[in-house]
């Protein structure tokens, strides 16, 4: 019997909603080729395909099947449009072209003020947020101090901010679930902007959401970004309380994120000059590193390095530098081995 | 606003800026679009 369009269709959607991206992309792509004239079904089977393929990370593959559902739909559907346009943005944000990303965020918006879609209006304003808050990263990064960037970088995100005002929207329409993603990334604006007690409360406020919806991922992030904020303020202690995101890490049996806490609870507790638990954490960091052929593996041997340092071991500093020369050649990590033979 | 003087942080903690939100994307539905089509002559007859 042959099977239809549709039907493979509605099997790629179902795998899709339960996070199997790559049997969907399958099914979408058999019906695809099986074909349809119903141009509903082909807008929706690609525009599935580029979210499918935008979760698998494949976003030039992304980019070009919401390019075909936007070629579709820009004939009179404009709530067509408007999603078209949204996911466009979305992925040529994640692409770095800003410029086209802002002004298909700019046409979601437009077609959902027309049509005075609030919910549209909302998401729209969230994605362009999300891509001024990319742009401003992307011009300068490595190196500045958090509000210490240039200003043409402070300037995206400033405007990141005033776009995550969608907040006044989302809170009129009681979806907590998007203010807590607003919020969120809010909280991240203003740590890059150096208002690092308006990240707090904005993160608190994440945290709380989470809580509410049993977010375990969105709870972890919210701790992590909680104890980024409190390091730049000074308050050290109250960092490592939030960084018990390890416990959450272990919870959601993610190794990369158990290593990237440890490492944080290392660094906060060598800035309490408690080296004896910066080197217990900086040990487990390196134990997860080396289980991930992770390249953290330099950085916890720097670390454990420093700590025995600080504490008169000097043989141990020694082998932990040398490791760390060690895997900077290996790696061709030049800036680390010159940092290594310091 | 206040800052410790003391901490080079992003020397020592490499958070990139802070874990972001997911994106949101915008789902065009092939179900609740063969539920319409379906049921959009059933309800014309009622």
């Amino acid at each position: 019997m042959e099977v239809s369009c549709l039907e493979l269709a509605l099997e790629g959607e179902r795998l899709c909603k339960v996070g199997d991206y790559r049997a969907g992309v399958s099914f979408f792509e058999a019906a695809i080729q099986v074909g349809t004239e119903d141009l509903q079904v082909l807008s929706a089977i690609y525009s599935q395909l580029g979210n499918a393929y935008f979760h698998l990370h494949d976003y030039a593959k992304a980019l070009e099947f919401h390019r075909h559902d936007l070629t579709l739909t820009t004939i009179g559907d404009l709530i067509g449009e408007a999603k078209a346009s949204g996911n466009l943005g979305n992925t040529l944000k994640v692409l770095g072209r800003f410029d086209e990303a802002i002004v298909c965020c700019q046409r979601h918006l437009d077609i959902a003020r027309d049509i005075n879609d609030k919910v549209g209006q909302a998401r729209a304003l969230y994605n362009f947020g999300n891509v001024y808050h990319a742009k401003g990263k992307s011009i300068c990064w490595s190196g500045a101090e958090p509000g210490d960037f240039p200003e043409e970088v402070m300037e995206a995100l400033g405007k990141a901010a005033e776009y995550y005002g969608n907040l006044a929207i989302v809170k009129e329409l009681g979806d907590r679930a998007a203010q807590g993603r607003t919020y969120g990334n809010l909280g991240n604006t203003h740590y890059l902007l150096g208002n690092f007690r308006k990240a707090v409360s904005s993160h608190e406020q994440r945290l709380l959401i989470a809580k509410e919806f049993g977010d375990r991922s969105a709870e972890r992030r919210a701790y992590c970004n909680l104890g980024n904020a409190f390091i730049f303020l000074g308050e050290f202690e109250v960092a490592a309380e939030h960084y018990r995101t390890l416990q959450l890490a272990r919870q959601l049996k993610d190794r990369a994120v158990e290593a990237q806490a440890c490492y944080s609870l290392g660094n906060t507790y060598t800035l309490l000059q408690d080296y004896e638990r910066a080197i217990d954490y900086h040990l487990k960091h390196l134990i997860i590193a080396q289980d991930l052929n992770d390249i953290g593996e330099g950085r916890a041997c720097w670390s454990l390095g420093n700590a025995h340092t600080a504490l008169g071991n000097h043989d141990q500093a020694m082998h932990f530098a040398e490791k760390h020369l060690e895997i900077c050649r290996e790696t061709g990590d030049r800036s680390g081995e010159l940092t290594a033979r310091m | 606003e206040d800052k410790s003087a003391n901490v080079a942080s992003s020397q020592i903690f490499h958070s990139d800026g802070g874990e972001m939100e997911p994106e949101t994307m915008e789902i065009k539905s092939v179900s609740e679009y063969f539920t319409k089509m379906h049921m959009g002559p059933v309800m014309s007859r009622q």
